[in-house]
């Protein structure tokens, strides 16, 4: 029987460690298309719409997440080599400010989400109305109060996260918005469907079955990327909380390091499925890389 | 994320050693757990959390496949382009804002057709004063391949023209057939030929 106070058990579950190069990799790639986006928009003209700044928002708080796990890999490097004591106050406050980073990041990365739901819901269901509703300025506002929301948040999470308050209405946000957002897509959706229907049983229409598909792939894959990438960590913010002492939580927790790896997978294919979609971005990627030939 | 080590806050057991992995950091202060005695898988909630996850995806992309049915036979193409219904590639315009040198190509004259009576419907619920007041002023815009940018005459209308960009999350393929990815808000039937286009409408804003 092992009861020793040094569980180091072979029962245990262990730490499941993700190597160092994978992550900075991941990090860097993460933060680098994001990077891109963000200049494509800033240099091409005809990209200042309210749609590509929505954009930008996501692509600005995928960034934070990348960049907040490479300052956490590089801060764990410098306490390895010495560098930096784990007790100190300096590095406790370090530890908070990026705690509070990466909560930005989440919280970012949900509101600019939903905003550009938002976007899209209004140019379908108010398109002729759609440039008097959202105008530029107004997306910078609705930008501004997001962000500033988000990182008061995030500080007050990081700073009171000692309280069991500050987690629950944490983890209730991200289902919550999900469940919005994901209204809000099928709505449109349905919208679709029925002027699909409509244009269909007209005698010069051509129907394919097989494109029925790509719009129910195309919300799914949103969806489910978005989901898949940070319902894991959003769990173990649960677990950690509620259940620290359980072994099946214990065992849970140990994939800690997975589940970052797929916050900044998230990252990655972020820009993918919403930047690189626009014939525009993409036109102005190969011009400037053209350029830089 | 070492606002877990708030959350357990144990000096009480050095469990991390410098041989370990520096990603130990923090992380193994959560105290001695013991694992005896443990009736399902150690993993389970891990194993049992991804199926979940995996089957709510799939559970979602089923629902959203039923909700695209259109029910629709497959009809086959016979007419020549010019006539053909460009529907499909007004749909695969959505991420291209209409510019006005774009309006100029006659491809998307066609789709500018479409766009049009997409917007005239629009329009149907605006104001009607300000339709009457600028009424006499439309035969200037009807003619798509001229539409001027600051034409005044129903400004969104002008807008929804040139500046119309739906955003493209659909369907991107250039010339992809119609499916649910239509996203107008017109009523069929549409007339595509210009001079019923004309027609029509004056009758709506006169």
């Amino acid at each position: 029987e092992n009861i020793s106070d040094f569980s180091l058990n072979i029962t245990d579950c262990t730490q499941v460690v993700v190597p160092e190069e994978v992550f900075f990799t991941v990090a860097a790639a993460g933060i680098l298309e994001n990077l891109l986006v963000l200049i494509a928009v800033v240099r091409n003209k005809n990209l200042h719409l309210p749609m590509y700044f929505f954009i930008c928002s996501l692509a600005i708080s995928d960034m934070l997440g990348s960049l907040y796990k490479t300052l956490e890999n590089i801060f764990i490097i410098l306490c390895k080599m010495g560098y930096l004591t784990r007790r100190g106050d300096f590095e406790k406050k370090l530890d908070d400010a990026m705690d509070s980073m990466f909560i930005l990041s989440l919280l970012g990365s949900i509101f600019s989400l939903l905003a550009i739901a938002a976007d899209r819901y209004i140019t379908i269901f108010y398109a002729l109305r759609y440039h008097n509703i959202m105008t530029l300025r107004r997306a910078l506002v609705i930008l501004a109060i997001i962000w500033t929301f988000c990182a008061g948040s995030s500080i007050a999470i990081a700073l009171f996260s000692y309280e069991a308050a500050t987690v629950i209405p944490f983890t209730i946000l991200f289902p919550l918005m999900m469940f919005f957002i994901l209204c809000l897509y099928v709505h449109m959706f349905l919208l679709a469907r029925s002027h699909a229907k409509k244009i269909a049983s007209l005698p010069t229409s051509t129907v394919h079955q097989r494109t029925n598909m790509k719009g129910a792939i195309t919300l799914t894959i949103f969806l489910g990327v978005f989901l898949c990438c940070w319902a894991p960590f959003v769990l173990h913010i649960l677990l950690a909380r509620f259940c620290p002492h359980n072994p099946y939580c214990a065992c849970y927790m140990s994939i800690f390091h997975v589940n970052g790896t797929l916050i900044m997978c998230n990252a990655i294919i972020n820009p993918m499925i919403f930047a690189f979609r626009s014939p525009e971005l993409r036109s102005t990627f190969k011009k400037m890389f053209c350029c830089a030939r | 994320m070492s606002a877990l080590r708030l959350i357990s806050n144990r000096t009480s057991q050095q469990a991390s050693s410098n041989s370990d992995y520096t990603w130990e950091y923090e992380y193994y202060e959560y105290g001695p757990v013991s694992f005896e005695g443990l009736k399902a898988h150690k993993y389970s909630i891990v194993i049992g959390f991804w199926v979940g996850l995996a089957v709510f995806v799939i559970f979602m992309f089923f629902v959203l496949t039923l909700l695209t049915k259109t029910g629709a036979p497959h009809q086959d193409n016979a007419e020549p382009s010019e006539k053909r219904f460009r529907m499909n590639s007004f749909v695969g315009d959505f991420g291209r804002p209409l510019e006005s040198e774009r309006v100029f190509s006659r491809q998307i004259a066609e789709e500018s057709q479409s766009l049009f009576h997409f917007c005239i419907n629009e329009v149907e619920h605006l104001d009607k004063a300000k339709q009457s007041q600028k009424g006499p002023g439309l035969e200037n815009n009807v003619h798509f391949q001229e539409v001027p940018r600051s034409s005044g005459m129903f400004e969104e209308d002008v807008n929804c023209l040139t500046k119309f960009n739906i955003p493209n999350f659909v369907n991107t393929e250039q010339n992809s057939s119609l499916g649910e990815d239509d996203l107008l808000i017109s009523e069929p039937p549409i007339i595509l030929e210009s001079k019923s286009i004309m027609q029509s409408s004056h009758r709506i804003l006169d």
